[in-house]
């Protein structure tokens, strides 16, 4: 396509292009996590921030390319999920402004507009680290700029998809862990698998064709529209189907009716949205997503005979892959609790005279702080809620929570300031978006782990204004230090430790320290790396798949071994980590 | 003109102490099941916390009568040297004591003027301040002096214990504000003090004992900056502690006289549990 414009519609299926080809790949990025942690994977999240967009634009008739490029920004902005989908949504939300007022753009335009991602992107990260996503989108962004001269789109894109691989090879060569374990930097190469996207729709040129260069799309398997159709049906949650039933046919146009492809989609169109209409001839292809899918084969019959009729109820269909997805996630049940010592449990008696349920608020009622945390695991959610936290927003097991959970959070939490734990440094960035995004005063404490998350609700008080008491809390963060033990997912050298997959790692705050073929054993030497003589309490938070009579066997050699220490031990129930470690 | 100091047994004085400085004594009362006794008199601190480990119920007390007061006051009052008395207590916000004192003194109106003080603490911290107008009063026998002292160290002392557990304060109904960190099923051990109010009231939230104990020495440490001050250790059933707490509170403050170790007396100690531990001082 040797174009000179780059219009709305083409810049649509550049989206839709990238997002497919980051689909197709995301395994990959996911296996290109440095950490061998079954955790928070970049592919899964920098997918599903950017389908997120896509499913934004479903509900978009308009075809100018401001609009299209702001639309999908909202939906990613929104979907965020993870720190590399959070810098992905900035980097579209630059590019988005930079084709304010655009029509249409021309290569200038276009190649500023990755130069005004790129500056939004640096903006959102308070220490930009090269080796990352954000070089790989500025050497690209510069290439672009540099194409442009040639006036030619597909030039301009050619040479973002070839210095951002370029940029993406040399990573590590910055960030000496990626040369370590010998990988490329994960949220580079989900960008670069985005840019091949947008560089297929760029030289495929439109499918849709215009009125004029009519040609009817490939009619094969279950929908007139193949490809093209499967694309459009990303929309995650039923409850935000408006039009509920996919409805595909043909016409053929009845030689003495009048048909024009503009009055008819015209006419169409007033019966729901993502419409489609390709004519060629006498035969008119249509999809529509409509919620009286009757009306529109009434209409459609008034030019001639139907055929091929087909219509999905979508919202059944969604509720169902919502249905398998949850039975795959679903975590085990709980272990029992641990017998609790009888002073304690006379203590927490006293307190729980409180019904179980929340008494609803009268509508302004406004509770003068709210906490929301970010928690895996239901024991790990009790102690949160029994240190002042008011609503638990689950972490996720591979995919990490949206800015848009946050966003719902605060805004049903009614309070009159928030302050949010995202215990998780994966997590921290979409909280501190959600902060951004809503009216209500919110403070982020840029918590990284469960321990630290604790540490920072004993500095807490009510009595305080927001900014003290997000300085006091995000002071508390350093006087803890976090242990987890995890299962590597692949064979890895890290820190001269030989990894096997399977093996279990010890991680201290941040840097994996030990490794070994046992859990417990994994946990003590863990523990042992982290007390100094400065310690006095060591707390093991232990997970689901930890049986409680061997936890019980790991605590008595825990105060054995750390004598001079006190020891606590909480079931926490969380997936992924057999334990989790705090030492203060 | 002779001054005569008075307080209540919740003020944790050693007893070689009292002597030495002629501070007297009014018992509150012990109640451990069925039995009670009269604090310090029938029933020593040790006593009180085996038979505290040992008891059915959390044992209750009760603050002196009046008629106790009248007694002590005019005990004091026939010793006939045309005597005051200076007569300082628990906080009222936590006992009714020093209303009692009250009562008593314009029940003795006509034989002896009695100065009744409400300290606004209590254990040590209250006894710290009684044992500082004892002195002045042996030194100077200045009425006028002796209260102007006792208002400036009420003013100008701080106290901060951690308790082992809360449990006791909380069945004891005495938990106020510190019942924000209660029901946390991960044993954080507030770190309380007494506002100027004399309630009890929360300073910060620690997890572990160790840790606790050091924040306590920091908010001493901040109390004082770099002011000379008097200080002492309370402790319930943990000698060892204290004497550790000690040695550390030398090192890093400008103690000018020697540091009184105490335990903490069962009026106190039924609320605080074994194994409190708190610091006491006053800038010179």
């Amino acid at each position: 396509m040797r174009n000179r414009t780059l219009t709305g519609q083409v810049l649509r299926q550049m989206y839709k292009m990238g997002a497919e080809r980051l689909t197709q790949h995301v395994k990959k990025v996911d296996a290109l996590n440095v950490f061998p942690v079954p955790d928070g994977d970049t592919g899964t999240n920098m997918n599903l921030t950017f389908t997120s967009g896509v499913a934004e634009l479903e509900k978009l008739a308009e075809q100018t390319a401001e609009k299209v490029a702001s639309v999908f920004s909202r939906g990613l902005l929104m979907g965020a999920r993870g720190n590399s989908g959070v810098i992905l949504s900035q980097l579209f939300r630059g590019f988005a402004k930079g084709l304010a007022d655009s029509v249409e753009a021309d290569s200038h335009k276009l190649a500023d507009a990755f130069q005004q991602g790129v500056e939004m992107a640096y903006k959102a990260v308070m220490k930009p680290v090269e080796g990352t996503i954000l070089t790989v989108a500025r050497e690209a962004a510069a290439a672009a700029r540099k194409a442009a001269r040639s006036g030619l789109i597909e030039d301009v894109v050619e040479r973002l998809v070839e210095a951002a691989q370029k940029a993406l090879d040399n990573t590590p060569n910055q960030l000496s862990v990626l040369k370590e374990v010998g990988v490329v930097d994960s949220g580079g190469q989900g960008l670069v698998y985005i840019y091949e996207g947008f560089l297929k729709a760029v030289k495929d040129g439109i499918v849709f064709a215009e009125p004029e260069e009519a040609k009817p799309a490939v009619a094969g398997g279950m929908s007139l529209f193949g490809e093209t159709h499967d694309e459009m049906h990303h929309v995650i949650n039923p409850a935000d189907i408006k039009y509920g039933y996919c409805t595909e046919f043909m016409v053929h146009v009845r030689p003495d009716a009048v048909f024009t492809q503009d009055e008819f989609q015209e006419r169409i169109s007033a019966y729901g949205d993502s419409l489609l209409v390709v004519s060629d001839e006498d035969l008119v292809k249509v999809h529509i997503h409509a919620e009286e899918p009757g009306e529109v084969l009434s209409l459609a019959q008034q030019y001639g005979a139907l055929d091929r009729i087909k219509i999905e109820n979508m919202r059944l269909q969604h509720e169902e892959v919502l249905r398998r997805q949850k039975t795959r996630q679903a975590l085990k049940s709980p272990s029992e609790t641990p017998t609790v010592s009888a002073e304690r449990s006379q203590v927490t008696e006293a307190v729980r005279g409180e019904p179980d349920f929340d008494i609803p608020q009268p509508e302004n009622a406004k509770k003068p702080y709210a906490i929301i945390a970010v928690a895996s695991g239901q024991g790990i959610a009790d102690i949160f809620k029994s240190l002042g936290v008011d609503r638990i927003i689950e972490g996720g097991q591979t995919m990490n929570p949206s800015t848009e959970q946050f966003v719902s959070a605060i805004e049903e939490e009614n309070a009159e300031r928030v302050l949010i734990l995202p215990n998780n440094k994966n997590i921290v960035m979409a909280a501190q978006q959600a902060a951004e995004l809503v009216d209500v005063p919110t403070a982020v404490i840029p918590s990284k782990s469960v321990p630290q998350g604790m540490s920072s609700l004993l500095a807490f008080s009510a009595d305080e204004p927001l900014e003290q008491n997000r300085d006091r809390m995000s002071e508390a963060l350093a006087l803890v230090k976090t242990g987890l033990v995890t299962y590597a997912v692949r064979d890895t050298t890290l820190n001269e430790l030989i990894i096997k997959e399977g093996d279990f790692i010890g991680i201290f705050d941040g840097d994996v320290v030990t490794s070994g073929q046992d859990a417990y054993e994994t946990a003590k030497a863990l523990i042992s790396r982290m007390v100094d003589e400065d310690d006095g309490l060591i707390t093991v938070i232990y997970g689901a798949d930890v049986k409680e009579s061997a936890m019980n066997e790991l605590e008595k050699q825990l105060r054995a071994s750390f004598d001079s220490y006190e020891v606590e031990v909480h079931d926490g129930g969380q997936p992924l980590y057999s334990f989790i470690i705090a030492v203060e | 003109m002779k001054l005569y100091i008075v307080t209540d047994s919740t003020a944790d004085i050693p007893k070689e102490l009292a002597s030495e400085l002629d501070i007297h004594v009014v018992p509150l009362k012990v109640h451990i099941d069925d039995a009670t006794y009269l604090d310090g008199v029938t029933l020593t601190t040790a006593q009180f916390y085996e038979k505290l480990e040992k008891a059915d119920r959390l044992p209750r007390t009760s603050q002196p009568s009046p008629i106790d007061f009248v007694d002590m006051y005019e005990a004091l009052a026939a010793k006939g040297e045309d005597a005051q008395i200076i007569s300082i207590h628990l906080s009222s916000a936590l006992s009714g004591t020093y209303q009692t004192a009250n009562l008593a003194k314009d029940m003795v109106q006509d034989k002896i003027k009695v100065h009744v003080i409400d300290s606004r603490t209590a254990s040590y911290a209250l006894g710290s301040i009684v044992v500082a107008v004892a002195r002045a009063a042996r030194e100077r026998n200045n009425l006028q002096q002796c209260l102007d002292l006792a208002q400036r160290l009420i003013a100008n002392h701080a106290a901060f214990f951690v308790m082992d557990t809360l449990m006791y304060l909380q069945k004891g109904g005495r938990i106020g504000k510190a019942s924000a960190v209660l029901g946390s099923l991960l044993n954080v051990k507030p770190i309380l003090t007494f506002d100027e109010t004399g309630e009890v009231a929360a300073v910060e939230k620690v997890r572990g004992k160790k840790k606790a104990v050091g924040r306590m020495l920091d908010l001493a440490k901040e109390f004082a900056g770099s002011a000379p001050v008097v200080a002492a250790v309370v402790h319930a059933t943990s000698h060892e502690e204290a004497e550790a707490l000690k040695a550390r509170i030398a090192e890093e403050l400008n103690v000018i006289q020697d540091m009184v170790v105490t335990e903490l007396g069962p009026v106190i100690g039924t609320y605080g549990g074994p194994g409190l531990l708190a610091v006491t001082l006053y800038k010179v």
